[in-house]
């Protein structure tokens, strides 16, 4: 202090001692001094002394020296000292903590929130935060550090802004990784808490830090730092590996992409045998804890599938589901490390057949050896064991069960054919069923939830579990082991345990009509559970579940019901339901689960949540099975009030049909869409071809007519010659037609002369009348002859006509006519002709 | 799978060109004709092998949106390879390829390979952008240049392959230096830099079991 008192003396000039001014006016005089002094020795020293009151006048320095602060940090860029003091000083303004000199200050409450304030004064503008990232590329430890804690300080105070503004400044991740290769330590380690701070619940953040090469740099830090034998800076390392990769499947399948997983490996290395317990450190522990959540991350259920699917397929083949098994079966491991190991080992192995394989042939390395889910099971219906490490036995147990049909089978199969021969070793279906006869309600509960994963989607092995049949003593006869199930549920007197045989008996019956008309056919059943429902027990919370879950029970033996259950088909229970009980109550009853806490946590994850014994009530995929059957039963139990829920359900029913309709109708019409596009296209196309061939045509055509002229004066000979041809022809006939008309005219002289013999005859009567009709006959004849002949003529005539036409037309062409047959046909004469003759 | 190099590359243009269409028909050989908005940024991987070497391709398949842009930017230094994308029957995303351009060459380390990639070539009869145009901008930047479908998967494994060779040739060159990760080359596991000066012809890493 007395230094302090000393450099303010340096700074400020001695003081009368009598006044001492106060601190406000002391840093005012040092803002000034700042502000004004030209020299940048004195402004180096303002600024020192402001850094070493920012502490204890933290108000002050704040309110007033912010903006020259600012002011040194844009123009004293070159001088490192003076920027350090400045950020230091800024970064004491805003720290989120309160200071040791603040403690005892009267104004301590109002303190609380100053740095968030000053926070919020720094940001209103943007360009500061650039301004304090800039600074990180200075490699100087007097300003990169100041810069980093400031940063660090920014962060803890507005966390989403500076994530925002961080984003969009450009290489601003990028200067950060930079940072993770610094040579001095304190450097190297800040920046991972301040990555640790900036990946937080940032998609696009975590992204840019795993793109610039931040798994790679991690891993140096772990190896350079002693893997899992190393400190907290590894511990922090895989703290910012979870932050990278929990919930972000890019970044997930970068990691597996990348090779990442295998350099998991070496942490999972378990200590020489025969070392003692200190090689469990706490910080050991802390970080293979960390490393345990990073494989977790991998293969969390609320992962896509594909990429849990994809991990864990890695996860085996690099050898971590080895390391894991491993450290299941080994001694002195610590039991909440041992929990984690199980519960991570349960979702390396969840829904994956192969894993899930491997698992059920791991052995525990005992004398005889035995399988590793037979020791697992051991400790989860030993009451000795600690709470957590059998409820992550269940975990594990229910995990390989998972859409594992033959897993399931098997311990089925355990309880049906018990190995008589080896009766030393005890199967898993004998510890199952010995948890549920267990005192220890937990071991009930445990038990009898593990015995109904066996059954989840399995119908053959609901059927098969029916046959299993159980002597608990050697003097009665044995009974099945669903009787038993349904009077053990009588007889317990704790909510777990019933909740717990409540959830096996629901699992079991549920789509089994086998199974409920075997629970039907135990006597006191169904009387017993009218009863629970009925009953108003309820000064324990917990304990409600216990007639909603009686009220499901029932619900699931009327809607599985086929009836072969004599005394109880659908509607004696329907009847007993409404008699006994009244089905508003039931409806009630069952309504009241889905409301509890406990069915609300239970539904969240597979994975038990529960931290005390008395918590565990309800399983996840029971309430699943809940989900799916509630409104079922609902509605079977309610016949008679159709008028509003059914139509309600049949209107549902047919708006969903409708929209089913709609989005089919629109798959439709973007399909016609398309084609009409398609087809539209193809018209354009189809015009433009038509327009093409079109003018092809006339193109075509013109060339036709063309050719045809030439053809055309090239062939007028030919024509011609044809035409004299066709003129003989012509000459021909007429010749023919004269010597017919020649030959009729001696007819008709004949026929004259006939007829003037005829008429001769007819002088002489006798005869006369005997050739009368003879004369009439030829007088017709002559008649019709004559008629012939003028056609004949007529005839004749017309050809002359035709025969001149085609003379002319010869002409016309330039054919010689001979002369002769004009005169004889009386054409035109000669001299007329040759003239044209000429043309031609 | 081991690997003897590892490059980093972004894909980058305008939204709904059909970036990460792209990117799923070569790492999963499918294509999802539904458009699904990119947020940020999304990773692919693929090993290929050139000159009988493996690679691996790390891709980053980035938004289009401009809300995104900046964060995109981050993705430029690190990389060693870009597939600038546009889509043949979109002129506008022809136009904005200068803005994407000018962005990558400002940001990036002034080796990155940059392929240019004008997509969706099955849409023929709705095409606005002529092959000879991004030929030509091709050739007025010093881009490479193809056309693809990542609905057909025409070209589109040669668009990655030819960029990874481009790539290849220049570490052959001693372009890039292979040290410095910020390059977005990394050498493999068995080819640690003191003995990366194998001749190009050397054989590869005979270790064909395992998976990826």
């Amino acid at each position: 202090m007395e230094y302090f008192k000393s450099g303010l003396k340096t700074v400020l000039g001695s003081q009368d001692p009598d006044q001492q001014p106060s601190g406000a006016e002391t840093v005012e005089r040092l803002v000034e001094r700042v502000q004004s002094s030209t020299l940048l020795d004195d402004r180096r020293d303002a600024c020192r002394a402001l850094k070493a009151l920012s502490r204890k006048y933290r108000v002050e320095v704040g309110a007033q020296g912010m903006d020259v602060l600012r002011f040194i940090l844009e123009t004293d860029k070159a001088d490192c000292e003076i920027i350090g003091y400045a950020l230091d000083t800024l970064c004491n303004v805003m720290s989120p903590n309160l200071f040791d000199e603040e403690e005892n200050s009267e104004e301590q409450q109002a303190l609380l929130h100053i740095g968030e304030q000053f926070t919020e004064m720094f940001l209103k503008r943007q360009e500061n935060v650039t301004l304090v990232l800039s600074f990180l590329e200075e490699y100087d430890f007097k300003v990169r550090w100041p810069a980093l804690k400031l940063l660090a300080v920014l962060l803890s105070n507005r966390l989403r802004d500076i994530q925002e503004i961080i984003l969009v400044s450009p290489m601003g991740v990028s200067k950060l990784m930079d940072l993770l290769g610094d040579s001095r330590e304190v450097i190297r380690n800040d920046t991972l808490l301040l990555l640790i701070q900036l990946t937080k619940s940032n998609a696009n953040i975590q992204k840019i830090v795993a793109f610039e090469n931040a798994f790679d740099r991690l891993f140096d830090v772990i190896v350079e730092e002693g893997c899992a034998d190393g400190g907290i800076v590894v511990e922090d390392c895989f703290i910012l590996m979870l932050n990278l990769l929990k919930n972000n499947s890019s970044n997930q399948n970068f990691f597996k992409e990348g090779s990442y997983i295998q350099k998991l490996c070496p942490m999972f290395a378990l200590p020489p045998e025969g070392s003692d317990e200190t090689c469990w450190g706490p910080q050991k522990v802390a970080i293979l804890l960390c490393v345990l959540q990073v494989v977790r991350c991998l293969v969390s259920p609320a992962n896509p599938g594909q990429v849990t699917l994809s991990c864990q397929k890695s996860l085996y083949s690099s050898g971590i589901f080895q390391a894991l098994s491993s450290i299941l079966m080994a001694s002195g491991v610590p039991v909440n490390f041992l929990t984690e190991a199980i519960c991570t080992l349960s979702e390396v192995v969840r829904g994956n057949q192969h894993n899930q394989q491997h698992f059920a042939n791991v052995m525990a390395p005992i004398n005889p050896p035995r399988e590793a889910i037979i020791i697992l099971l051991m400790s989860m219906v030993n009451e000795k064991q600690s709470f957590i490490l059998r409820c992550s036995v269940l975990y594990c147990f229910q995990c390989y069960l998972f859409k594992n049909e033959v897993g399931q089978a098997q311990v089925v199969q355990t309880l049906l054919s018990p190995s008589y021969e080896d009766s030393n070793l005890v199967t898993c279906g004998q510890l199952l069923c010995s948890g549920l006869y267990s005192h220890d309600s937990l071991s009930n509960w445990l038990s009898a939830v593990a015995l109904s994963h066996t059954l989840i989607e399995n119908p053959a092995q609901r059927e098969n579990l029916l046959r299993v049949l159980l002597s608990p003593d050697p003097n009665y006869r044995p009974v099945t082991l669903i009787h038993q199930v349904a009077l053990l549920f009588q007889q317990s007197s704790k909510v777990q345990s019933k909740l717990g045989f409540l959830i096996l008996l629901a699992t079991w019956l549920s789509h089994c009509h086998l199974a409920v008309k075997h629970f039907l056919e135990v006597p006191t059943a169904i009387p017993y559970l009218a009863a629970q429902v009925g009953s108003t027990i309820g000064e324990d919370d917990n304990e409600e579940l216990v007639p909603g879950l009686c009220a499901f029970v029932m619900g699931i033996c009327i809607l599985f019901n086929d009836g072969s259950a004599s005394s109880y088909n659908k509607e004696a229970l329907l009847h007993l339901l409404s008699n006994r009980v009244g089905l508003e109550v039931f409806s009630a009853k069952l309504c009241e689960v889905s409301r509890h806490e406990q069915y609300s946590r239970a539904s969240k994850k597979p994975q038990p949540t529960a931290t005390k014994p008395d918590e565990l009530l309800l399983d996840y995929e029971f309430c699943k099975l809940f989900k799916a059957l509630e409104s079922m039963i609902i509605k079977a139990v309610n016949p008679k009030e159709p008028t509003n829920s059914s139509t309600e359900i049949v209107e549902n029913g047919l708006v969903s049909e409708y929209k089913d309709v709609i989005r089919e109708q629109d798959k439709k019409i973007a399909e016609l869409q398309s084609r009409c596009d398609v087809l539209e296209r193809e018209k354009g196309e189809l015009k433009n071809s038509l327009e093409q061939l079109s003018s092809t045509m006339s193109r075509i055509s013109d060339e036709n007519t063309l050719l045809k002229a030439q053809l055309h004066s090239g062939s007028l000979q030919d024509n011609n010659h044809n035409l004299a041809i066709q003129v003989d022809g012509w000459r021909a006939e007429c010749a023919r037609k004269d010597t017919t008309i020649q030959s009729l005219e001696a007819e008709l002289q004949r026929l004259h002369f006939n007829a003037i013999e005829t008429k001769n005859l007819s002088s002489d009567p006798p005869a006369s009348r005997e050739s009368q009709p003879h004369s009439a006959d030829l007088q017709s004849e002559v008649d019709r002859l004559t008629n012939d002949m003028d056609n004949l003529m007529d005839l004749l005539a017309d050809q002359d006509r035709k025969l001149t036409l085609y003379k002319e037309l010869l002409k016309a062409h330039g054919e010689r006519i001979d002369d002769d047959d004009d005169t004889e046909l009386d054409s035109p004469p000669p001299s007329q002709q040759s003239p044209e003759h000429n043309i031609v | 799978m081991s690997y003897a190099y590892l490059f980093k590359y972004i894909i980058i243009g305008d939204t709904g060109v059909g970036k990460s269409c792209l990117l799923l028909q070569f790492t999963d050989k499918r294509f999802q004709p539904v458009h699904d908005l990119t947020i940020g940024v999304e990773f692919g991987a693929r090993m290929i092998t050139i000159d009988s070497k493996y690679i691996k391709l790390q891709i980053w398949d980035t938004a289009g949106q401009e809300a995104f842009r900046s964060i995109t930017r981050s993705y430029y230094r690190g990389a060693a390879g870009a597939l600038l994308v546009y889509d043949i029957t979109r002129r506008e995303t022809f136009n904005h390829l200068t803005t994407w351009l000018d962005d990558a060459r400002q940001h990036s380390n002034s080796n990155m390979v940059i392929m240019l990639i004008g997509n969706k070539s099955d849409l023929e009869s709705r095409r606005e952008v002529k092959k000879e145009e991004g030929e030509a901008f091709a050739r007025e930047h010093g881009l490479i240049f193809m056309e693809t479908s990542a609905k057909t998967a025409a070209n589109v494994e040669e668009a990655f392959i030819n960029t990874a060779k481009e790539i290849y040739e220049k570490i052959q060159e001693g372009v890039f230096d292979i040290n410095n990760e910020a390059n977005g080359i990394k050498i493999g596991p068995q080819h640690s830099p003191s003995n990366s000066n194998l001749s190009p012809g050397s054989k590869p890493p005979s270790q064909p079991s395992g998976c990826c």
